[in-house]
């Protein structure tokens, strides 16, 4: 741990908190820290938060966090300009990590518009473009993957964001930590979980609880997609259910990887 | 080695023996499988459990744990003094003792003592228990079958009643002080040699007995075999997870959401992991899951030997039974039973 200097009054970094195509829900969740939040809020200066303040976004700021796909040219634009002027910028939630759940509509979204808003989108919709996660647009420097996001694990982000950290991102993928919880598989029982390809870190608290993995901490990069189909297969599964159930939060990146022929 | 004999109907009154002064961790029923877990009473014990999830090494080199705490503004450093708890591993089996043998040679290593599972391992006293293998076990190819050092108490039935093999003074004292202790009889003895035949002849004939594991080891490095295992790897680290011998760990710091104070941890860590071998400047010097699962392989069949004198993997089929993909070291006897073999292409 690099020795901490606490800013003197009126140097604390400058934090934005851009809320793009989502829920919202991780911007909520970070509330959820309740206990913590104001120690939190004190290392900081949280320059524009809309869900908390009608104050503009500043001109300047050091840190922007991002929840949301990009779904809009505006949306594009906002992400670009907020690169441009921060030293970091932290992708937050499912959404923002991996196109999540707008990212269903990656593929033929002239369609999806169709179906829902007819011959015209309204005008409020924007320039729509084919939802992509925030990495497509700009370089992010960290990461809060899953739906919601862990607001802890946020925490955790954000002071590696302002002070450094010796952590380092594992892609290794949920089944191995879902083991230290003992709580067996649910392939024994024919149900299909998607911790076999999706990244780990959340802890497996899904599978703890008693559900089995949705995938939404995204696809890891070493996820090995043929040997999970091969073991949906050989657990009775059609594999169409599994890719099916992997294309909920990881429909661009699946979409990217056919389109150069990829095997994954 | 000294040896007595007590009824099976005695096992309460030890475990509530054992529970006035220590907590009991012991293997427990949960979901379709089984977990080393703290036990209230007796009655929650499986004493003839099959095998566990995991292992119970998870007691004595937690997942996560705490090194020491500092003050990232002061830049001060408090040693970390967490109060070790007496604890008594009951029930462990004789892959696990010699599972927590090498942990225990690794951690106690005088180059470089590991006070923290050394503190644990000090604090816990084993009380193991015969079983009868299952299908994945392959202890008996390990040289893991029996535990000879590592334990203070260590339980066979046979039949009604267990032969007793006392390996602690503490232990024996306990023991002593909660059962009615008999000397072994005759027919105790012959009970005894009936039961380790049985045992000796349950193990799955399936699983070959392969000799010059490590040497097969080495001059089989460079065969497309491992390709096969890479290729399949999910890279989840659940071989490691369960393994009652992997110790390998991270370290990393953790900030309270303060900002101020924080602790340095070390987390457990596995060969199979992409970032395993990751290097500064980024360099990964085994980038592929053919080499991570070579290694893997290599560390428990041959790497271990040239320090420790015996083989890492004790060969409890943990390993064997959590992976999706069937990779383990069974699969790395079947592969070695394969060549050479007069049929083989």
């Amino acid at each position: 741990m690099n020795k901490i200097r606490r800013p003197s009054e009126g140097t604390a970094p400058r934090v934005v908190l851009i809320g793009l195509a989502s829920c919202f829900g991780c911007q909520i969740n970070i509330t959820n820290i309740e206990a913590h939040l104001l120690e939190v809020l004190g290392q900081i200066d949280m320059a524009y938060w809309q869900l908390t303040s009608s104050d503009p976004m500043p001109d300047a700021f050091d840190v922007a966090v991002i929840e949301g796909a990009v779904t809009t040219e505006e949306a594009a634009a906002t992400v670009r300009a907020a690169r441009e002027r921060a030293r970091c910028v932290i992708a937050i939630g499912a959404c923002a990590a991996t196109g999540g759940i707008p990212g269903m509509a990656a593929d033929d979204l002239a369609a999806h518009s169709a179906r829902v808003y007819g011959d015209a989108a309204p005008r409020a919709c924007g320039a729509m473009r084919a939802p992509v996660p925030v990495s497509a647009v700009v370089d992010v420097d960290f990461t809060v993957p899953c739906c919601p996001i862990d607001p802890f694990q946020f925490v955790r982000v954000l002071d590696a964001a302002l002070y450094g950290s010796n952590r380092l991102e594992a892609t290794s993928v949920l089944c191995g930590e879902c083991k230290r919880n003992e709580r067996g598989c649910f392939f024994q029982d024919g149900t299909l979980c998607l911790g076999l390809v999706t990244r780990s870190g959340c802890g497996a608290k899904c599978p703890a609880l008693g559900r089995p993995c949705n995938g939404c901490a995204g696809l890891s990069p070493d996820g090995n997609v043929r040997a999970a189909r091969f073991v949906a297969a050989r657990s009775g599964m059609e594999v169409r259910r599994f890719d099916e159930a992997l294309a909920m939060f990881n429909a661009v990146a699946l979409a990217a990887a056919d389109e150069e022929g990829g095997n994954r | 080695m000294l040896y007595r004999v007590i009824d099976r109907d005695d096992l309460p009154s030890l475990v509530a023996a054992f529970m006035e002064r220590y907590e009991v961790i012991a293997p427990v029923k949960r979901g379709a499988g089984y977990v080393f877990s703290p036990v209230g009473s007796f009655d929650e014990i499986c004493i003839d459990y099959p095998s566990t999830i995991a292992s119970p090494k998870k007691y004595l080199l937690p997942p996560t744990e705490t090194l020491f705490e500092f003050d990232a503004v002061e830049n001060a450093v408090t040693d970390y003094t967490e109060e070790v708890r007496p604890r008594v591993l009951f029930g462990v089996h004789a892959c696990d003792i010699n599972g927590l043998m090498n942990l225990g040679s690794v951690f106690a290593d005088p180059r470089y003592p590991d006070p923290y599972f050394q503190a644990h391992r000090g604090a816990t006293l084993i009380v193991g228990v015969g079983c009868m293998p299952s299908e994945h076990c392959f202890c008996n190819l390990m040289d893991s079958e029996e535990a000879r050092p590592g334990y203070d108490l260590f339980l066979t039935a046979i039949g009604e009643r267990y032969l007793v093999s006392i390996g602690s003074v503490v232990g024996a004292n306990i023991l002593e002080g909660a059962c009615d202790v008999r000397e072994a009889t005759d027919g105790d003895r012959i009970a005894f040699r009936a039961a380790t035949r049985a045992r000796q002849e349950a193990f799955n004939p399936a699983i070959p007995d392969i000799q010059e594991i490590p040497m097969l080891m080495d001059a089989f490095h460079e065969d497309a075999f491992w390709g096969e295992l890479g290729e399949r790897c999910l890279s989840c680290n659940a071989c490691a997870s369960v393994c009652p011998t992997c110790y390998c760990f991270d370290i990393r710091d953790t900030l309270d959401p303060g900002g101020v104070s924080g602790r340095r941890e070390r987390v457990w860590d596995a060969c199979t992991s992409p970032q395993f071998a990751m290097v500064a400047g980024g360099h990964n010097f085994r980038p592929t899951a053919t080499e991570r699962v070579r290694h893997r392989m290599y560390h428990k069949l041959n790497g271990f030997l040239a320090t420790h004198d015996r083989s890492l993997c004790v060969g409890c089929g943990r390993c064997a039974a959590a992976c999706k993909v069937d990779i383990s070291p069974i699969e790395v006897l079947r592969f070695f039973e394969r060549k050479g073999a007069d049929d083989a292409c």
